[in-house]
């Protein structure tokens, strides 16, 4: 028989094909199945050599297990115990992990709090802007029985290097035996209680956290931190939407401008501004109207070799020739084609207009029957015409250069004026911004003092704008994280020597931290190998070293310097007690 | 021929996914990444020989049980996750064609038919429709998966031979051969 052949069958939808997907039908089936494996292969056990060998080597196995665990069976105690700890935390992370140590217990953050009715559920907003979705009747207790009543859910993020060196979460990653480090684009540490006991969040429910972020690149993914594997657990590649501007930024940068700012500023970009140019206009405008006296024009005496034209009533089509009795129009040089016969000629039509030097020359067009000429002339004079027309014109100069002079002093004294209204504008415009910039500089202080109370009560504000928000749907409590991947360093290895500023001694610490500016990780290093460490030229770092609760600070420059020298010896500057909380760490660290 | 983005990865993706095997091996609650990754693909796949929807599901669910159950015998090759799990889905419907024989289907697009007459150098007309369907009905079931693979799913002659389990090089003297045959019959092809 042969199969049906199918022409143009239409797909399956997407939506049902995702009906169909359950992972955790397909977990339990492996379960089973597993089980099943199990129990069928008990029947090896009839097999009577297998169950003597297994006997043998069953006793030899127990020995071996009793004895390790006498000689080891304080470090084994401690074992169970961590297990029972992290498998408690695995959905709740109340207790303490004993992996996740904070180097210093005076960088310690706080969560912040939210109570939720677990009937209604409730939309959260932090003070970062990143916001929690809490559908309702999230929430069960231990024994799966739905919460009645508040939950109190505690929250916090870290979205920089030294919030995480301060969280002490650690960003290794572990990859069957192959190391990374965790470039992180934000963390959240989320659980939930009712009174002082852990709650869960039911099976089928999720909740939405969509955390704010200062980076936008897409190369992150989101993982958990399985506390009881002790590493990331990879969820799924990470989208981030991208943001124009941070909301958190846009509340606190309005404690940057009051109403008197805003009044300095219309006043410096808009008032005074539009008050000199108005002294420009009225400048101009006065300028305009003074009288501007014309130039007489100068007589010419006629070229007895050049041909020239006289004309009726030239005199009243051109006011500048009327001074001038028995004009003439004298054929210019530049006519090279001139023919000799135009005067010869009884021309039928005659017509003269302005030359291409306005007042000096004019174009004269001749008409006879076809012929057509187009000539440059110039008005002259001859003879005693010309000895009158020249004193008329010297009598018409001297008027001239007076009233000339007279309108020069005019708008000089007009320019003096606009000047001395622009410079009078001008000061108050210096003025007005001196004032601007004092009273920004008093909102700059202000705003500062915001910012750093924000971020001393609450560690989570964040220190950059946000480009992105990136949401993390979870099913279970515990620490999540958008990150990505790196290798290990690279490079050149040293074995570091850490000496005190102050007194040049050398100095033992319990912790060091290698912060890569440039890939925006960090390395933390234990004392059990020495602090060894490997780094790559290229890249920029800083140290951070902790002992006895107390934090030193080895910056990019003095880092640096050990680094071009080939030397292992890295000066470290204690922070001040006064000092030693997180804003100051972060800026000491140069974060 | 098209690219199948889940069949080409780059070094970066193939390390991501073989850290999240060597998690799946540990865990195999740690298998949801790679399950969600290929459940459409691979359903797809098995859908593409098969009448019935319902059973393209259940065989679906049966490849990714096999999947799960057998991990820790898979070895990272640097190719990508969803070579094997072809294979697997292979397997898995060529086993319920032997004991239900009915259950096989041929699905194609008119598209796929004209892409058939062209790479043969035949002028495609519609009313050959019925003709070609019937060449490839006889088709032996070895050859139809060629035909299957290569213009019914454009998949490159390095995928085919991943899920057939053979070598590249074989894939394509196979496939010539059945280039040839087909050329033979569709020369008869008369309106």
């Amino acid at each position: 028989m042969s199969s049906k052949f199918n022409i143009n069958r239409p797909p399956i939808s997407d939506e049902e094909i995702n009906k169909h997907k359950n992972f955790n039908q397909l977990l339990e089936k492996f379960k089973q199945q597993s089980l099943k494996k199990a129990q069928g292969d008990e029947s090896w056990w009839k097999n009577k050599s297998i169950r003597y060998s297994t006997i043998i080597a069953g006793i030899t196995v127990v020995c071996v297990v009793s004895y390790l665990s006498l000689t080891n069976s304080k470090k084994q105690n401690n074992t169970k115990h961590e297990t029972l700890i992290t498998q408690n935390t695995n959905n709740n992370s109340l207790s303490t992990h004993k992996f996740i140590q904070p180097p210093s217990e005076k960088l310690k953050s706080n969560y912040t709090a939210y109570k939720v009715n677990n009937a209604k559920g409730a939309e959260l907003k932090h003070s970062t802007q990143s916001k929690i979705n809490i559908p309702k009747n999230s929430f069960v207790d231990k024994n799966g029985k739905d919460i009645i009543g508040e939950v109190i859910i505690e929250y916090k993020e870290f979205h920089d290097m030294g919030d995480i060196i301060a969280s002490g979460i650690p960003m290794a990653y572990d990859s069957a035996g192959k190391k990374y480090k965790l470039q992180s684009a934000g963390m959240f540490d989320i659980r939930g209680s009712q009174n002082g006991e852990a709650v869960y969040i039911k099976p089928d429910k999720s909740l939405d956290v969509e955390l704010v972020s200062t980076n936008n690149e897409q190369k992150f993914n989101q993982y958990y931190l399985d506390t009881v594997q002790k590493n990331w657990q990879y969820l799924k590649h990470d989208q981030p939407n991208l943001i124009k501007s941070s909301a958190t930024n846009t509340k606190n940068q309005r404690l940057l401008t009051n109403s008197k700012t805003e009044k300095l500023i219309n006043e410096i970009e808009k008032v005074i501004p539009r008050k000199m140019d108005s002294v420009g206009v009225l400048y101009k405008h006065k300028s305009e109207k003074l009288t501007k006296p014309k130039e007489p024009s100068k007589p010419v005496k006629s070229n007895a070799d050049r041909p020239n034209f006289k004309l009726e009533g030239s005199n009243e089509e051109f006011p500048e020739l009327a001074a001038f009795n028995n004009v003439v129009f004298e054929v210019g040089p530049e006519n090279k084609n001139c023919s000799t016969d135009i005067q010869e000629i009884t021309w039928s039509d005659i017509k003269i207009t302005q030359g291409p030097v306005s007042g000096k020359n004019y174009m004269l067009n001749l008409t006879y029957l076809n012929r057509k000429e187009k000539l440059i002339v110039y008005p002259v004079l001859s003879g005693n015409d010309f000895e009158k027309a020249t004193v008329i014109y010297t009598s018409k100069l001297e008027e001239y250069d007076r009233l000339l002079a007279k309108r020069n002093a005019d708008e000089k004294k007009l320019i003096v004026e606009m000047e001395a209204k622009q410079a009078a504008y001008m000061a108050e415009l210096n003025r007005k911004k001196d004032e601007l910039e004092n009273e920004k500089a008093k909102l700059a202080a202000k705003y500062n003092v915001v910012q750093q109370n924000e971020l001393a009560s609450n560690f989570n504000t964040m220190s950059t704008s946000v480009k992105a928000t990136r949401l993390f749907n979870i099913s279970k409590f515990g620490i999540f994280n958008s990150d990505c991947p790196h290798a290990m360093a690279q490079g050149n290895t040293v074995s570091p020597i850490f000496l005190l500023s102050q007194s040049g001694k050398p100095f033992r610490p319990e912790l060091v931290y290698l912060i890569d500016h440039s890939s925006q990780t960090v390395y933390s290093f234990a004392q059990t190998e020495g602090f060894r460490f490997t780094y790559d030229p290229l890249k920029v770092y800083s140290l951070c070293v902790f002992a006895k609760n107390k934090m030193f600070v080895c910056n990019k420059e003095k880092y640096q310097e050990t680094i071009d020298k080939a030397l292992n010896k890295f000066v470290i500057t204690p922070l001040p007690d006064q000092n030693d909380n997180l804003i100051d760490f972060k800026t000491a660290l140069e974060l | 021929m098209a690219i199948n983005p889940h069949f080409h990865h780059n070094n970066a993706q193939l390390n991501e996914e073989m850290l999240l095997i060597d998690a799946a091996k540990a865990d195999p609650g740690k298998f949801a990444p790679l399950y969600e990754k290929y459940y459409k693909q691979i359903f797809n796949y098995v859908y593409q020989r098969l009448e019935d929807k319902d059973a393209a599901f259940d065989v679906t669910g049966q490849v990714f049980l096999k999947a799960l159950s057998n991990l820790n015998r898979y070895q990272f090759k640097g190719v990508p996750f969803a070579s094997w799990l072809y294979r697997i889905a292979h397997n898995e419907v060529m086993q319920l064609f032997r004991t239900q024989k009915d259950k096989r289907a041929i699905n194609a697009d008119i598209g796929d038919l004209r892409f058939i007459c062209e790479e043969n150098e035949t002028p495609f007309f519609e009313e050959y429709i019925p003709a070609i369907k019937t060449l490839i009905q006889q088709l032996a079931e070895d050859d139809l998966q060629l035909v299957e693979l290569r213009y019914f799913e454009k998949r490159p002659f390095k995928e085919i031979a991943d899920i057939l389990d053979i070598t590249e090089v074989n894939a394509k003297v196979r496939m010539y051969r059945v280039i040839e045959k087909l050329k033979k019959s569709l020369s008869k092809l008369k309106l």
